[in-house]
């Protein structure tokens, strides 16, 4: 039994890949070979034009921070010890944006538009997590 | 785009508002939401000058657990309802609750729609919003505000916060920017004798809050609360001899929604899936089907769950442009006296958070000149927008 006490996903025939691969260490999106989009959350065919022929990309799993936010108030089980921690709102290079944490950086050195890279946190057998962290070199 | 504003024109003026009521309004106040919004409706119900059994429809936008249902109610109150419809529970659905009764009158298929919502937030137990209770986050496809348990990211306020540090960066707002607008609305509340705060909010006291979702602090937050208000729409015809002037629902826009959209952003914004653009809003249907530009409003009334809701607001509606609303609400023009009126009765920030209900209630009495202290004078027109797209206009 895990000890790990955050939320997590729910898992369903449509996002199981995603999670699977990302427990493989890699960061895969659906990429539509009709039209060539990349898009997420993970839809039954491609929002652009319809097409059901889909396929899971991999992506380069980097991108720049779109927004964040840091919370002084711990809502969630876990967190308790955490605050104030941040969630980071992550444009990959690809296109679509993800919700994620920083790693690897001070909450008041974060900024929009700073280059990240993808990092793996397996907290769980079953589910490994996509954070993001600053690009080697990058200076606050 | 003619033939376009024909159709639109149709429903234009076909419906009315015609009894306005509310509950008590606060916190812990001990009662049920069914017991709240029996208040409410009778209120609006001997405002209108009309009985119970006029009753017939019912539009409910905030049921259980939090809220009353319009099933529950119609048999708590008697009422026999020809038709009802009531929405997930969610506080953006006020103007499509409307725009169903507006539709719903103008084809005969009930005479006076009671549209409501009644909550009793402080009446469950440990309940907050976001956190351990957050289905919403858990929903397959992600929270309607951003949320995403699973990083931490839970509560509405926390995507507004999302929103917010994006505004500020990209168009150089500050805290201090931030601040005039729950101050103004503070301001608002101070002439309302039924507003849930009437203390004024300093600027000190703002800065000096403690932070919830960094950028927002306390006052940037609505509170959670108790109360029901109501709002009777029929038919031009039927109101023509009732006990209050009509106030004419003249303008409408859905909400929308797509991937363009984001509950707290307009397109072009760049949050969520959106598309980074240089969207500007232009001329909207709402304008079109009531036959009115911005330039005609009186007084703007909007979603204000967080404060900077009202920015993005006063910017898709076209009071200013995109990246100006940081500016254009310095200095009071959106408090009663200023330029541009905003949220008259203190708005969810400073009055209640009863899903805006209670901002529908001070349109109609804005409207018809019934506000006392903080009346807008000469009020005509008066436009209900929010930030997640759509829209009503409001003609005395």
């Amino acid at each position: 039994m895990s000890d790990y006490l955050k939320p997590l996903p729910p898992i369903t025939n449509l996002s199981r890949p995603y999670w699977d691969s990302l427990r493989q260490g890699v960061l895969r999106m659906p990429q539509c070979r009709a039209c060539g989009l990349i898009f997420y959350p993970p839809a039954p065919l491609c929002p652009g034009c319809w097409s059901r022929d889909l396929e899971w990309a991999a992506l380069s799993g980097r991108g720049t921070v779109n927004s964040w936010v840091v919370f002084h108030q711990a809502y969630l089980k876990g967190y308790d010890n955490e605050v104030p921690f941040n969630v980071a709102e992550v444009t990959l290079d690809e296109g679509p944006r993800l919700m994620t944490n920083l790693v690897g950086v001070d909450n008041d050195d974060i900024r929009v538009g700073m280059p990240v890279q993808v990092v793996f946190d397996a907290v769980t057998d079953e589910v490994t997590l996509a954070k993001f962290a600053p690009v080697p070199g990058w200076q606050p | 785009m003619a033939g376009d504003t024909d159709r639109l024109r149709r429903l234009a003026d076909q419906a009315v508002v015609c009894g306005v009521g509310e509950s008590a309004y606060g916190r812990r106040l001990g009662r049920s939401a069914i017991d709240l919004a029996a208040d409410a409706i009778q209120a609006a119900v001997a405002d209108a000058g009309l009985t119970k059994d006029d009753v017939d429809g019912m539009a409910v936008t905030f049921g259980s657990p939090l809220g009353a249902d319009a099933d529950t109610l119609a048999f708590a109150l008697g009422l026999e309802l020809k038709a009802y419809n009531q929405t997930w529970a969610h506080g953006r659905f006020t103007g499509t609750a409307l725009q169903w009764a507006a539709m719903t009158v103008a084809a005969g298929l009930a005479d006076v729609v009671a549209c409501l919502a009644a909550v009793s937030f402080t009446g469950v137990r440990r309940l907050r919003v976001g956190g351990g209770g957050d289905r919403e986050g858990a929903r397959e496809g992600g929270g309607g505000h951003g949320e995403d348990p699973v990083y931490g990211m839970t509560s509405p306020g926390a995507g507004a916060a999302l929103m917010a540090r994006k505004y500020m960066a990209r168009h150089g707002a500050t805290a201090v920017d931030l601040a005039a607008v729950p101050m103004a609305l503070r301001h608002n509340a101070t002439l309302n004798p039924r507003a849930m705060y009437q203390e004024p909010l300093t600027l000190d006291a703002y800065l000096g809050a403690r932070l919830v979702a960094e950028p927002l602090r306390i006052f940037d937050y609505c509170q959670v609360n108790d109360g029901a208000a109501c709002v009777l729409v029929t038919t031009p015809e039927r109101a023509a001899d009732l006990a209050q002037p009509p106030v004419y629902l003249s303008g409408m826009q859905g909400l929308p929604a797509g991937r363009h959209e984001f509950i707290w952003a307009y397109p072009g914004f760049g949050t969520a899936q959106q598309a980074e653009t240089d969207w500007t809003p232009g001329p909207q249907p709402v304008h079109r089907m009531a036959g009115v530009t911005p330039a005609d409003v009186d007084a703007f009334f909007t979603y204000d769950a967080f404060s900077p809701l009202v920015w993005l607001a006063l910017e898709r509606w076209g009071f200013c442009g995109i990246g100006e609303a940081f500016e254009f609400t310095r200095n009071g023009r959106i408090q009663v006296g200023g330029e541009l009126p905003v949220n008259t009765n203190g708005g969810l920030l400073s009055e209640a958070h009863i899903m805006a209900w209670n901002h529908q209630v001070e349109i109609v009495r804005q409207l018809r000149g019934q506000c006392g202290d903080r009346q807008v004078p000469g009020a005509e027109v008066i436009q209900w927008g929010n930030v997640y797209g759509d829209s009503l206009i409001y003609h005395r």
